[in-house]
């Protein structure tokens, strides 16, 4: 426990709306001064769960725990918790300097302390220029940056932000990245950020909390949620382009695409001879024009897109299946035959039912 | 093309504007006019000898200053108590959430649809038991809360995005500050416009201050009207339209101040 942070616990929450489940007993620890991505599909729950961080939105059931103590119990001081909103909520009466001021002002930070506060705010997010400006009369990007910088003001131990980004221009949002970040960097403040946008989830955060149905699907690093997803839905929401999921059996050893061997299987502690979901990342598909490897397999080149930095080819693999691929170094057309080839440490294995990935605990 | 469509449009609105202004240019001229006068040529728009002599017999017959300041008086209350009720319902109806809400909603917008003829004798007999007759309090107490302004004020506060009002609640900021600081500066436009409607329309008033107010004293501006043009009163038109006149002075002062946010109406309430 510090001044300048907090940790928070979710304890079996619940959410209901109505009868309907929106989240369904939740747990989660947050660390004093990580930083944490809560990732998700639209109407997964994710701004819930904010929203229950926040208090704003009362729990069904179970307990939410800022530093172990009940939220409901914590002193409403207003220093505890800071949040920013997808639409930035900034009021549109005053200008920038009295938003950043007004919920200081009302709780009583003397007026020295204040504006040494802001002064230096409003420096880091380059806002000095427009402090007399009303929230109208700004642009996307820097109605953004008054919110994370009324966010700032308060010197929380807690900053919620509820996709801050979503509503401003492409080219601004690595840079409002990199002020989020910086800002953690400097204050270690507990963030809790949502986010729809993957890319911008592995960017930020310290650990990712992907949701799906109200439900935490996993929590980790951005490196092992990309590396070794424990299931379909995970490996499917992270990374563009999207995974390769492909139809296999095993046997003998073996996975099986259409009755021809592609993998080779050491770790053969959990699987048995049985149909399975092969996913590989497109970057790990190794392409050859020759079939020089005995389990290479042919497939016919439909769609050519050159992003410059790297080719993206989709296949046709045995007529059945489309493949993507990414590839730096390979020079073909539509209509040509390549060879690929899957490696067994970069394929991840689902159980066809269950959807787990089967080798969860390999890493 | 465009400037012919805008004149095929204005054509008839000029038409109805013409059509609107002729009581109230009628009534001015008139008011300038002799009795005589207005006898043999009432639709003469100019007056063929104008005399000042009606306003100065107006103003020996009654107190005019005493007239205006009872009927301003009247009208500045019932117009302060719609607002803040108005505001004060509105606020609790968009920011607490509380049982039955919509339905107590309904109950409150119903109202409007009360004639007031079931009204008024009820509300009479209350204000006669409180001994409020012939006093401008007694006109005004039943006018305090006027449903219609709680309407106009919630939809406006519904366009204040629900994220402020959580930032707010973040911030631990006092109802209070929430509705002095934020709110009400948001809806000025909406509270001038409709400030401004219901004096106008207090000020108009007739049925249920002659029910209340007996005593000549205590008169408003439009009870002194009736003076002029009943049967009992006699009639002198010259007379009632210089009364007229003076008493729209005050409601087209009203209009052209506000006229920018009466105009912009409710809907432009400075979000976004």
């Amino acid at each position: 426990m510090s001044d300048n942070n907090a940790t928070i616990e979710l304890k079996e929450i619940t959410k209901e709306f109505k009868s309907t489940k929106v989240i369904d007993q939740l747990n989660l620890k947050i660390a004093a001064g990580e930083f944490l991505v809560l990732l998700g599909p639209s109407g997964c729950g994710k701004s819930t769960t904010l929203r229950m961080i926040a208090g704003l939105e009362s729990v069904s059931n179970g307990e939410v725990l800022i530093d172990g103590d009940d939220l409901n119990n914590k002193a409403n001081d207003g220093h505890t918790i800071a949040m920013v909103f997808q639409d930035y909520a900034l009021y549109p009466n005053m200008t920038v300097y009295q938003n950043l001021e007004y919920a200081l002002k009302v709780h009583k930070v003397p007026k020295d302390e204040r504006s040494l506060r802001l002064e230096s705010i409003l420096e880091t997010l380059n806002l000095t220029k427009y402090k007399d400006r009303l929230p109208s009369e700004l642009s996307g990007g820097q109605k953004q940056r008054v919110a994370l910088g009324r966010g700032m003001a308060k010197k929380s131990k807690i900053f919620l932000l509820d996709e801050p980004l979503s509503n401003i221009d492409v080219q601004l949002r690595e840079k409002a990245r990199d002020e989020i970040q910086n800002l953690h960097d400097r204050n270690k403040q507990t963030i809790v950020y949502v986010t729809h946008d993957q890319l911008e989830a592995m960017a930020l955060g310290d650990r990712i909390a992907v949701m799906n149905d109200g439900i935490i699907q996993m929590v980790d690093t951005p490196d092992n949620i990309y590396k070794n997803p424990t299931n379909l839905f995970v490996a499917k929401f992270i990374g563009t382009p999207q995974i390769n999921i492909l139809d296999v059996k095993y046997q003998d050893g073996y996975l099986l695409i259409a009755n021809q061997r592609v993998v080779r299987v050491k770790q053969t502690a959990n699987i048995e001879p049985n149909d399975y979901l092969l996913g590989i990342r497109p970057e790990h598909i190794k392409l050859s024009k020759e079939s020089d490897e005995d389990l290479s397999i042919p497939a016919v080149v439909t769609k050519i897109v050159d992003y410059g930095r790297f080719t993206q080819l989709t296949l046709e693999l045995d007529e059945k299946y489309t493949i993507k691929a990414v590839t730096k170094d390979i020079n073909c057309n539509i209509g040509d035959t390549l060879y690929v080839r899957i490696e067994e440490q970069t394929s991840i294995i689902f159980d066809k039912d269950s959807q787990k990935n089967i080798y969860w605990d390999r890493v | 093309m465009n400037s012919k469509k805008n004149v095929l449009w204005h054509l008839p609105l000029i038409i109805i504007g013409l059509v609107a202004l002729l009581p109230v240019v009628f009534m001015i001229s008139n008011s300038f006019k002799t009795l005589q006068e207005s006898y043999q040529s009432i639709l003469n728009l100019i007056p063929t000898k104008p005399t000042i002599d009606n306003y100065t017999t107006l103003n020996h017959q009654v107190n005019l200053i005493r007239l205006i300041w009872n009927t301003f008086f009247m009208a500045t209350i019932v117009t302060l108590g719609k607002l803040l009720t108005g505001l004060l319902a509105a606020y609790a109806f968009r920011y607490f959430q509380f049982k039955h809400k919509s339905f107590i909603y309904l109950l409150f917008v119903a109202t409007i649809f009360v004639p007031f003829t079931i009204v008024m004798i009820p509300n009479y007999l209350v204000i006669a038991k409180l001994n409020l007759l012939n006093s401008v309090i007694g006109v005004a107490l039943p006018q305090l809360c006027d449903a219609t302004g709680i309407m106009i004020f919630l939809k406006t506060m519904e366009k204040i995005p629900s994220s402020l009002f959580d930032s707010l609640k973040i911030d631990d900021i006092p109802n209070r500050r929430i509705f002095f600081n934020i709110v009400l500066p948001i809806l000025r436009p909406s509270i001038i416009s409709v400030g401004a409607m219901f004096f106008i329309n207090s000020w108009n008033e007739y049925v249920w201050p002659t029910l209340i107010l007996k005593d000549k004293g205590s008169f408003t501006l439009p009870l002194a009207l009736q003076n002029y043009i009943s049967s009992e009163g006699g009639t002198n038109f010259p007379l009632a339209m210089a009364l007229s006149s003076i008493m729209i002075v005050l409601p087209l002062i009203i209009y052209l101040i506000f006229q920018r946010y009466i105009l912009n109406s409710i809907s432009n309430s400075g979000l976004k």
